[in-house]
């Protein structure tokens, strides 16, 4: 089964997605 | 030595031991973009015990850079009496405390999930050949996850201030 990591770009993609979530959370929070 | 020029070491430890750590794992994206399962052959090749060595040597090397990243890390917040408000999320610590728990995580992933099935891929742990694929499958979502998680972490620590210690 494929899977997003078994992509370089899927898994930046991913990582970069995560940052922005945990980035407007934070201001969110503040 | 005053706890500022411990305070510097550490940061510098931090920074190169995170490399190290880090730049492994960057390195395997970028030598396997994409997912190629293993073969049974693969795990056969004449040249494996040699691969073996090197794989060992390397996974050691980053796997232990990990602890120390990680030590370096709490001891400057612990030092600087940041540690329990940064694990609260509290205030402007927040950031480098989602940092930790990330941090910890990739630590745990490395230690207890990649290396345990690596140990098998390897063949340091006895298993038949089947499971050894499966443990491939394993490492490299978990390798994978690492990648994808410290795109954050990298955020959250540039987020922080910095002191300038060395001209103070």
């Amino acid at each position: 089964m494929r899977h997003p990591y078994d992509n370089a770009l899927t898994t930046v993609a991913l990582g970069v997605a995560l940052t922005a979530v945990l980035a407007a959370l934070l201001r969110l929070l503040a | 030595m005053d706890m500022a020029m411990l305070d510097l070491l550490a940061r510098w430890l931090h920074f190169l031991a995170g490399v190290i750590w880090v730049g492994h794992n960057y390195a395997s994206v970028v030598n396997r973009p994409r997912w190629r399962p293993l073969a049974a052959s693969d795990l056969s090749d004449p040249d494996s015990p040699k691969l073996k060595e090197v794989i060992n040597r390397e996974h050691g090397t980053f796997r232990w850079a990990s602890v120390v990243t990680w030590c370096a890390g709490i001891f400057m917040l612990w030092h600087r009496g940041w540690l329990p408000g940064a694990l609260q999320l509290q205030g402007t610590l927040a950031p480098i405390g989602v940092g930790v728990y990330i941090g910890t995580l990739m630590m745990l992933n490395v230690w207890f999930v990649l290396w345990p099935h690596q140990k098998k891929v390897l063949g340091l742990v006895p298993a038949p050949v089947h499971e050894r694929l499966r443990c491939s499958r394993i490492t490299h979502l978990s390798s994978r996850t690492n990648t994808m998680l410290s795109i954050p972490l990298l955020f959250l620590m540039a987020s922080g201030s910095h002191g300038g210690y060395l001209l103070r």
